[in-house]
Formats: structure tokens, C-alpha cells, sequence
């Protein structure tokens, strides 16, 4: 009788090609947009982001540095005293220490760096082809040795601009220039209480080996990302295309023709949890064949993503059969079209398929609590390389809810026909 | 054979049947009749075990089924009001679906769906998807489920609802022809009293979830034997003689229907030269006064004040 409501579904399936459609056509064009239109992203292509900057200072700094030196001498100060701060105050000239950093490597291909006069602002302003502007005002080099070598209660500020639409320039610059006077009150600090700056750079690079052995596995492109990401997404859709169906049942009153004929509520709705699941396996496959024809996603270990597809496809057997529940014990498709419209977004977005949320995150954390993240992260970390053995956790959760869903459904079934 | 004894059903604060109590003998045809929200809905519900009845009990054979209706469940065959079928699937994969529900395979399935589209008059149609199919020929259909298994008992919830008048007495005579010639016993519910009148053997008429009368066709007519059910019919008529023809209290009911007034007087009084006074004051030309045939629509008004289709 189980066939039967297989076999019955599987006509209705084939005879509503725009149900067809939007099961596994919709996944396909998804992939592609996606896939495509945020896989530099993804891939870390080259993304164009070369910019434009005008430096302008508005006193030379080495006229800032010969007059600090100066007053330094007319000061109160031991002449041995005067000599080393005038030594270190013109090594350090911060002006120029930031035009190297702007020059370093890194940068260079990012940051066109021109220097301009004070009296070229408003032109330059006009100019379309400078993404950002930074101006070191009047006096700013002496009020920064002040600062640092004499303690003193000036805190100079560099000015940013950035034209509307180069957000992204302004924002880089504006990370650049934190992060220079951060170096810049670090080295203070770490001046002041005698420690040593070479230790601390010491422990900063063992740390970050450590945090770049993740990318010993192998490298997931985008258009895998996103077959993964729009698989999981769209396969909960098939949950609430069964339980639509056995609403359908419902309302028609082929429900209470089944409950007549004494066809057991039991096997009605472990035919609900087959036929979402075998459906659900069916829709992936498809999406799957496709990505791998199409898109080169190929998995180095098949069994191993059988077995993750098998658990994730009973995790939307169990959904199917807890919406079909509620939306009999309610008498109202509402849950179905809830569920559909929002929950699914909440749980796709959480569960990583639209961007990755980044290893470790909380999102990331939160989306291995959805049956579709979890599915998610153990597809990619098979796609990696690794094995399911390493996924154990992600299997035991979706098992956990797949059981919890179909324990629920059971429950707040109806005991009678649709009537009561 | 089976029994509904005092049974009442209460959703929230509505009762939606109250204290009920109905029986079906073996081979005859029982009609209920009521206006749309009686309580016939909730009636077959309970009668074929779809719904515990908040009080009563329902028995078949003498034995209780409100716990166990397995044994009445087999013997049972339902006619839903709404088009209980799968409208992407033919005629015969529906059959073969429902058919298998009922546990029939292999070649007494084959052999049950032919005969069962031959009853229906849809040999013809079998391969077709049931969503091409007109109003009529889903109804017929609907009803060649029910039949599949061979029930002693069919329950149809107004089966002729929104179809055409051929195909309705097509599913009429289907009932009829089921009834002689393999002594099925069915529950008609409608709300057409012409229908109930052409197939049922006993009725009842039930009103907002209430029995108010039940017996055979000539029992309930009786209710009406002390009175006249009088037709007048005019081109038109005017406020002056309805007032007139309200305000007289030799008229028990009365009831405008377009050119049509049809009033249920006592037949101790001689009403007929009344009549012609009130229209020659009110300046209505009387066409026809006839004395007519009591029906079951005439019970019905008489014990509610309203019409069945009201």
C-alpha cells in the first residue's frame, strides 16, 4: 500500500511539470547565478580593486622635525637627553614611515599614491579619479613626536575623504591609517614598560601558522559552494510539496476515504516520510548530476556523500511528516506556507547557502543547528577531503532531528478521520 | 442493521447534532433531508466512524463501533460531498489507488474497476485524467470508488450537488439500479426533496442539528393531513394583498415564490372565497387557485417556517 502512495505521487509529480520545474530547475539557476556572480569571492579570483589616492601634507615634515628639534633646546632638558630624542625623532618621521607603508608591496598594486600641495585640495577634490584624499594638517608630525617622546596631550588626527561610490577605498584607508597609529601607540607603550617588540612579533607569527593549517584540505570552488548551499535549501522545499500534497488529501476528503477504507494512519503517514524522502534523494541527485556535468563538482569519496544524503533526505522525511501533522491537527495550510516562505530563508541563511559564514563563527555555529546546515557543513567537509568519520557529529544531529521531527508528527496526528 | 442512538455532537459551544436517533434497515434507501448546516454532514461523519460523537453511541449489528468501527469500516462504502479524488491521475490509476486501499489485487481488482466503469458509464473515459473530466462525470466517478469493494452500505453525502440535470439522473438511477439489484442499503443526504422523494423509502428531516421528523414518505406527508396546501398564481403582485394574506390567521404558512404564493391552510376552513375577496380589494387578477399535492418541501415549511433551500 506504501508503493501505492509512491507510485501515486510519483504520477502526480510527473504530470505538474511546473512543480518539476521549480523543484529542481530552480536549484540549477541558482546555482548558476550565484555561483557565478559571487565566485571570485569565493574562488579568491582578482577582484579589481585599485584605487586612486591623494596625499597632501600641509607643512613639510622635515621642517616639523627641525623645529621640534629646536625647541627641544629651549627647553629645560639635559643636553644628552636633547640629543637622543632629536636622533630618534628623525628616524621615526611618521609621514614618512606612512608614505612606506602605502608603497610596501601589499599595496602597491592596490593604491595609486600621488602627493599633491596643500593649495591642489579643491581640484583634486573635483577630480573623479581619486577614489580618497588623506591630509596631514599643519604641525601634525611635531604634535605626533610630542606625543610619543615627550608624553605630550596633543593627539593629532589625519584627515580621510572619499568620494560617494568608493566606500570600499575610504574603508581600506581608514584600516590602514587605524592600524598605523595603533602600531604607533603599541611601539609607545611597549617603549615605556621595556619590553622588547621582537618577542611579541615572534609569538604573532607562530600564531598565524596556526590558523592557516586549515588550508591543507583541498580548495571548494564556488559553483560547488553554491551546488551544496542551493541543494540543502532546496530540497526542504520537497517537505512541504509532500505535506502540500497531503493537505490536498485532506481538504478533498481522500483522507477520510483512506480512514474508511481502514488504511492505518501509521502507514499514511510513513508513506508521507517516504515519499519526501525518496523525492527529496531524487531532486538532489538530479541537482547533482547536473553540477557535476556542468559545473565539474566532483566527489572524491561517493559512499561517503551517499551516506550524508541518506540522513539529510530522512531529515526532510521527518519535516514532512511533522507539517502534514500540524496542518491536519490546525486544519490550515498556514504552517506549510510559513514554513516555506520563512523558515526556510532563516534556515538557509543560517545554514551557509547563500555566502559561507567563515569557519567557526557563531553563524556558522548556529547554522550546524539546522538539519539543512548541518547537512551542509558535512557535504563540505567531505568535498574537502575529509571523511565521515569527521562528520559523525553532523550525522548524529540531523538523525536527532529527523527522529524528533516524525516523534512530533506522530503525536499531534489526528486520531480519527479529518472530520474530528 | 445500524443504529445512531442518542447521539450528540458539540464543537466548542455549537452543537452541531443533539441527541439523534436513527436507524437503517438491510436493502432499504434512507433519505436525510435538510437545508445546508442541518447537521447531515456531521450525522455521516459519525455514522461511518470518521467522528466520535461527543455523547450516544453508534451500533451496527447490535455491537458498539465508537471504540472498534473496524467491522463497519469493511462493509462501508462513502460518498463524499466534495470530489474525494486524485485529479492528475485517470479514472482507472485512481480506481487501481483506492482499490488497492481496499486491499483488492491483481485480477478481482481488474475485473472490479471494468464492471465498476461500466456501472458509471466511464469505460470509455478510463485513460483520461480526471481533471479533463466534466462536473457529472467526476461525480460519477466519486461514487464508482465507493464502490469498488463491493459495500453493504453506501453513504452518500449530496452526491448531485453543482451538475447538470442528466447527469444527475444518471447518478439516480445508478442508486436505484444498486439498490434492486444487489440489495445495497444507502443513506441518501440532500438537500433536493424531489430526489428524497424519488429514492427514499424512509427519511428524516433534520433542522439546525435537530430530527424534526421522520417515517416514510406518506408518514411525513400525514403530518400535513389536516391541512391544505394551496397555490395561487397572478401576473404580478402587490404589498396590499401580501399584508393582507400574512395578517390572516386562517393561513397556517404561506410562501412567495415570483408569480407563485403557495399557502398551507386547515382544511376545516373554506378558504377559497376569502381568497377572491382579498384579491378583488388589493386589484390582483388571480390566474389559478389550485389545491396541491402534498410534498415533502411543504412538511418542511410547515415544521420550520422555512424552505429547504433557504
Amino acid at each position: 500500500m506504501i508503493f501505492q502512495m509512491i507510485k501515486k505521487q510519483f504520477l502526480q509529480f510527473l504530470r505538474n511539470p511546473v512543480e518539476i520545474l521549480l523543484l529542481i530547475g530552480l536549484p540549477i539557476i541558482l546555482i548558476t547565478i550565484l555561483g557565478n556572480a559571487l565566485g571570485n569571492l569565493i574562488d579568491g579570483g582578482e577582484v579589481d580593486l585599485t584605487f586612486k589616492l591623494a596625499l597632501i601634507e600641509h607643512e613639510d615634515e622635515a621642517l616639523q622635525v627641525e623645529n621640534f628639534v629646536t625647541e627641544l633646546g629651549s627647553g629645560d632638558l639635559p643636553d644628552e637627553v636633547i640629543t637622543e630624542i632629536a636622533a630618534i625623532a628623525e628616524s621615526l618621521a611618521p609621514i614618512e614611515t606612512f608614505k612606506e607603508v602605502l608603497h610596501s608591496e601589499e599595496l602597491n598594486d592596490m593604491i595609486i599614491v600621488e602627493e599633491a600641495y596643500a593649495r591642489e585640495l579643491d581640484a583634486i577634490k573635483a577630480d573623479d579619479s581619486y577614489a580618497t584624499i588623506i591630509e596631514f594638517p599643519k604641525n601634525f608630525s611635531a604634535d605626533v613626536l610630542e606625543n610619543i617622546l615627550l608624553d605630550g596631550e596633543m593627539n593629532p588626527e589625519v584627515i580621510i575623504h572619499y568620494k560617494a561610490g568608493s566606500e570600499i577605498a575610504g574603508n581600506i584607508i581608514q584600516q590602514i591609517v587605524t592600524m598605523y597609529q595603533e602600531e604607533y601607540t603599541l611601539g609607545t607603550f611597549l617603549g615605556n614598560n621595556g619590553i622588547d617588540p621582537q618577542q611579541l612579533q615572534k609569538m604573532g607569527t607562530e600564531s598565524k601558522q596556526e590558523v592557516s593549517s586549515a588550508s591543507l584540505h583541498e580548495p571548494v570552488s564556488a559553483k560547488a559552494y553554491y551546488t551544496i548551499g542551493m541543494i540543502v535549501m532546496n530540497v526542504l522545499f520537497m517537505a512541504t510539496t509532500i505535506a502540500q500534497y497531503a493537505f490536498r488529501e485532506r481538504q478533498s476528503h481522500i483522507f477520510n476515504r483512506m480512514i474508511i477504507a481502514d488504511f492505518s494512519r501509521w502507514v499514511y503517514f510513513i508513506g508521507i516520510l517516504l515519499n519526501a524522502l525518496i523525492f527529496a534523494w531524487i531532486q538532489a541527485l538530479f541537482v547533482y548530476i547536473f553540477a557535476y556535468f556542468a559545473f565539474d563538482v566532483i566527489w572524491p569519496n561517493l559512499p561517503d556523500f551517499l551516506i550524508v544524503t541518506c540522513f539529510f533526505t530522512l531529515a526532510v522525511g521527518g519535516l514532512a511528516v511533522l507539517l502534514t501533522a500540524i496542518s491536519f491537527r490546525s486544519n490550515s495550510e498556514q504552517i506549510i506556507s510559513f514554513f516555506s516562505g520563512v523558515v526556510v530563508t532563516i534556515f538557509a541563511f543560517l545554514g551557509g547557502s547563500f555566502f559561507p559564514s567563515g569557519t567557526g563563527s557563531f553563524l556558522q555555529k548556529l547554522g550546524d543547528y539546522t538539519p539543512n546546515g548541518a547537512a551542509m557543513s558535512a557535504y563540505l567537509s567531505i568535498l574537502r577531503g575529509e571523511t565521515i568519520a569527521d562528520n559523525i557529529d553532523h550525522l548524529v544531529f540531523i538523525a536527532c532531528f529527523a527522529i524528533g521531527a516524525i516523534i512530533i508528527g506522530v503525536i499531534s496526528y489526528p486520531k480519527r478521520g479529518a472530520a474530528s | 442493521m445500524l443504529e445512531l442512538i442518542d447521539i450528540t455532537k458539540k464543537y466548542k459551544q455549537t452543537k452541531a447534532v443533539k441527541n439523534m436517533n436513527m436507524y437503517i434497515e438491510k436493502g432499504e434507501i434512507v433519505g436525510l433531508l435538510g437545508p445546508n448546516g442541518a447537521g447531515k454532514s456531521t450525522a455521516i461523519s459519525i455514522l461511518s466512524s470518521l467522528l466520535e460523537p461527543t455523547s450516544g453511541d453508534v451500533k451496527f449489528e447490535n455491537k458498539s463501533m465508537i471504540k472498534n468501527p473496524k467491522s463497519l469500516r469493511q462493509i462501508v462504502g462513502i460518498v463524499p460531498q466534495e470530489i474525494a479524488l486524485y485529479e492528475d491521475l485517470s479514472a482507472e490509476e485512481n480506481m487501481k489507488f483506492f482499490g488497492r486501499i481496499y486491499r483488492l489485487k491483481g485480477k478481482t481488482l481488474k475485473n472490479k474497476i471494468s464492471e465498476v466503469l461500466e456501472q458509471i458509464g466511464l469505460t470509455d473515459r478510463r485513460k483520461d485524467i480526471v481533471k479533463t473530466f466534466s462536473g457529472g462525470m467526476k461525480r460519477r466517478l466519486n461514487i464508482g470508488v465507493a464502490m469498488l469493494h463491493d459495500p453493504e452500505i453506501l453513504i452518500m453525502d449530496e452526491p448531485t450537488v453543482g451538475i447538470d440535470p442528466q447527469s444527475r439522473n444518471y447518478i439516480l438511477q445508478t442508486v436505484k439500479r444498486l439498490n434492486k439489484d444487489r440489495q445495497m442499503t444507502v443513506l441518501y443526504t440532500s438537500h433536493y426533496m424531489e430526489e428524497v422523494e424519488y429514492l427514499c423509502d424512509r427519511i428524516y428531516i433534520m433542522d439546525k442539528g435537530n430530527l424534526i421528523a421522520s417515517g416514510t414518505k406518506d408518514e411525513i406527508k400525514q403530518i400535513l393531513a389536516s391541512e391544505n396546501t394551496i397555490s395561487l398564481k397572478a401576473d404580478h403582485w402587490n404589498e396590499r394583498f401580501i399584508t393582507n394574506l400574512r395578517e390572516n390567521p386562517q393561513i397556517h404558512q404561506m410562501k412567495v415564490d415570483g408569480n407563485e404564493i403557495v399557502l398551507v391552510v386547515s382544511k376545516d376552513v373554506n378558504i377559497f372565497s376569502k381568497l377572491a375577496h382579498l384579491a378583488e380589494e388589493a386589484n390582483v387578477q388571480l390566474r389559478a387557485v389550485d389545491v396541491k399535492q402534498v410534498t415533502l418541501e411543504d412538511v418542511f415549511l410547515h415544521l420550520t417556517g422555512r424552505a429547504l433551500r433557504d
